[in-house]
């Protein structure tokens, strides 16, 4: 594996996965019929958990085990199993994609001021430039990207307003990677957004609007990470000399301005194969 | 712990290093090293905000002070009895505020926002400017801080006072 894909999905993972996905989940009581306008009102989008008082308690529930889950009602000679289940759930599929694409801002990915190419591969983003024969390599992964205070905000917005929804921000770890032409080793740097750190409370507490959190020299052109490398963490750093690294990325294009931008392309990312997931999901559930 | 530096905006490109080394710069003229002390770098719209909320003014400015000894007498550093009283406060700088005051007046962003710290310190230090009087104490302090700051850097920077009004 590349070794900054070991770095950025190693990073994500110290996200906590669990109330991160707890957003999407779809409970087992919601009705596969409801009416279009009520996912108008949701206050936010890939949760249905406000729509359980529209009828939830009284209305249609698939009937997940009763006997016909063993002799399906149809058959397309794909060989799988349909339930009267699967047909809900490929209709509520069905209206969940309408309504994510209704809301996707732009169909194209926004751009990243300042001449960054992107490349994609799976989940993964790379954003490359070259200034003055140095090549700068930033990578990310939009998996576990949506932190996991979200919810919070979720509660707190519905209190202020049904009409402010929060909007869902993908606030990846990356890793950018500088590399010179007549060096052996590539500089790189593994940063953060840290609003998942900050207390929500009080509002007190100010973060940068990204961070640094460990930099290393890797062996150019080595596709494996080498742990044995040097590993400078920043948490105990003299502040003088983060100031200088911060500094140095800015040099670079890696700055707030660039920052903000990755969290926009980064979002439209995540929401893209979010949507891409479902109809492969709507596929895969209606076989066809 | 010394500088805690924040930068929450994305106006203005800063030089964090040449803004902790002007700071520190600072710190040393004003024999507060051993002080901890809070530089956020904020937009307009940040900084009006907070002069919204704390003072009642619903602009953007250049320079806020959120002291943690409210009552010293200018001039007098607080003698704390617990390590985590070595604190002198934060100070909000408003630099998409001061850069427009830059681009206008043809100075040095870095400068300026040298002179602006300068002048948010002294507030933590008890300085106020309400009557006269306290604005000539707080314009002789600056005075003297520039001037240090010129001999010991070669640059050299004229105080805030000068310029501002007395509504600061």
């Amino acid at each position: 594996m590349l070794k900054s894909v070991v770095r950025a999905v190693g990073a994500a993972a110290r996200l906590s996965s669990a109330s991160t996905s707890a957003a999407r989940v779809l409970p087992l009581s919601y009705p596969a019929l409801r009416s279009p306008s009520s996912a108008v009102t949701r206050p936010f989008t890939r949760s249905l958990w406000m729509l359980n008082n529209n009828g939830a308690s009284s209305g249609y529930r698939p009937k997940l085990f009763s006997s016909k889950v063993l002799s399906p009602s149809m058959s397309c000679g794909c060989g799988g199993l349909h339930t009267e289940g699967d047909k809900a759930f490929g209709d509520f599929l069905s209206d969940e994609i309408k309504e994510e694409k209704k809301i996707q801002k732009n169909k194209s990915l926004p751009k990243v001021s300042g001449g960054w190419e992107l490349e994609m591969n799976g989940t993964e983003a790379k954003l490359t430039r070259s200034v003055s024969g140095e090549k700068i390599a930033v990578t990310f992964n939009i998996n576990n990207s949506i932190p996991p205070n979200f919810e919070e905000e979720v509660e707190q917005t519905q209190q202020k307003s049904a009409e402010e929804e929060p909007e869902i921000v993908s606030t990846p770890n990356f890793v950018v990677e500088v590399t010179k032409q007549a060096a052996k080793h590539s500089l790189v740097f593994d940063c953060h957004f840290p609003e998942d750190e900050i207390s929500h409370g009080e509002g007190e507490e100010e973060s940068d609007i990204f961070a640094i959190r460990e930099v290393s020299f890797q062996p150019q052109g080595d596709s494996e990470w080498k742990e044995t490398s040097y590993t400078l963490n920043t948490d105990s750093l003299d502040w003088a000399l983060y100031d200088h690294l911060m500094d140095f990325l800015a040099d670079r294009g890696v700055d707030n301005t660039f920052a903000d931008e990755l969290m926009e392309l980064s979002t439209a990312i995540e929401h893209q194969e979010y949507i891409k997931f479902l109809e492969d999901l709507q596929g895969f559930v209606k076989c066809n | 712990m010394g500088v805690v530096l924040r930068n929450l905006q994305k106006v203005v490109p800063l030089r964090r290093a040449r803004l902790r080394r002007d700071v520190d710069t600072l710190r040393h003229i004003l024999g507060i090293q051993k002080f901890d002390l809070g530089i956020i770098c904020v937009d307009n719209q940040k900084m009006q905000q907070i002069n919204h909320i704390y003072r009642k003014k619903n602009t953007p400015t250049d320079v806020l002070s959120f002291p943690f000894y409210e009552d010293l007498r200018p001039g007098k550093l607080p003698c704390p009895l617990h390590r985590d009283e070595l604190n002198l406060g934060d100070i909000f700088l408003g630099v998409e505020f001061v850069m427009k005051q830059c681009q206008e007046e043809s100075l040095d962003l870095h400068g300026a926002l040298t002179v602006v710290t300068a002048h948010g310190i002294c507030h933590l230090l008890g300085y106020r400017h309400e009557t006269e009087e306290e604005w000539t104490e707080m314009q002789q302090r600056e005075n003297y801080i520039l001037s240090e700051y010129s001999r010991l850097t070669g640059r050299h920077l004229d105080p805030l006072m000068k310029r501002c009004s007395q509504d600061r």
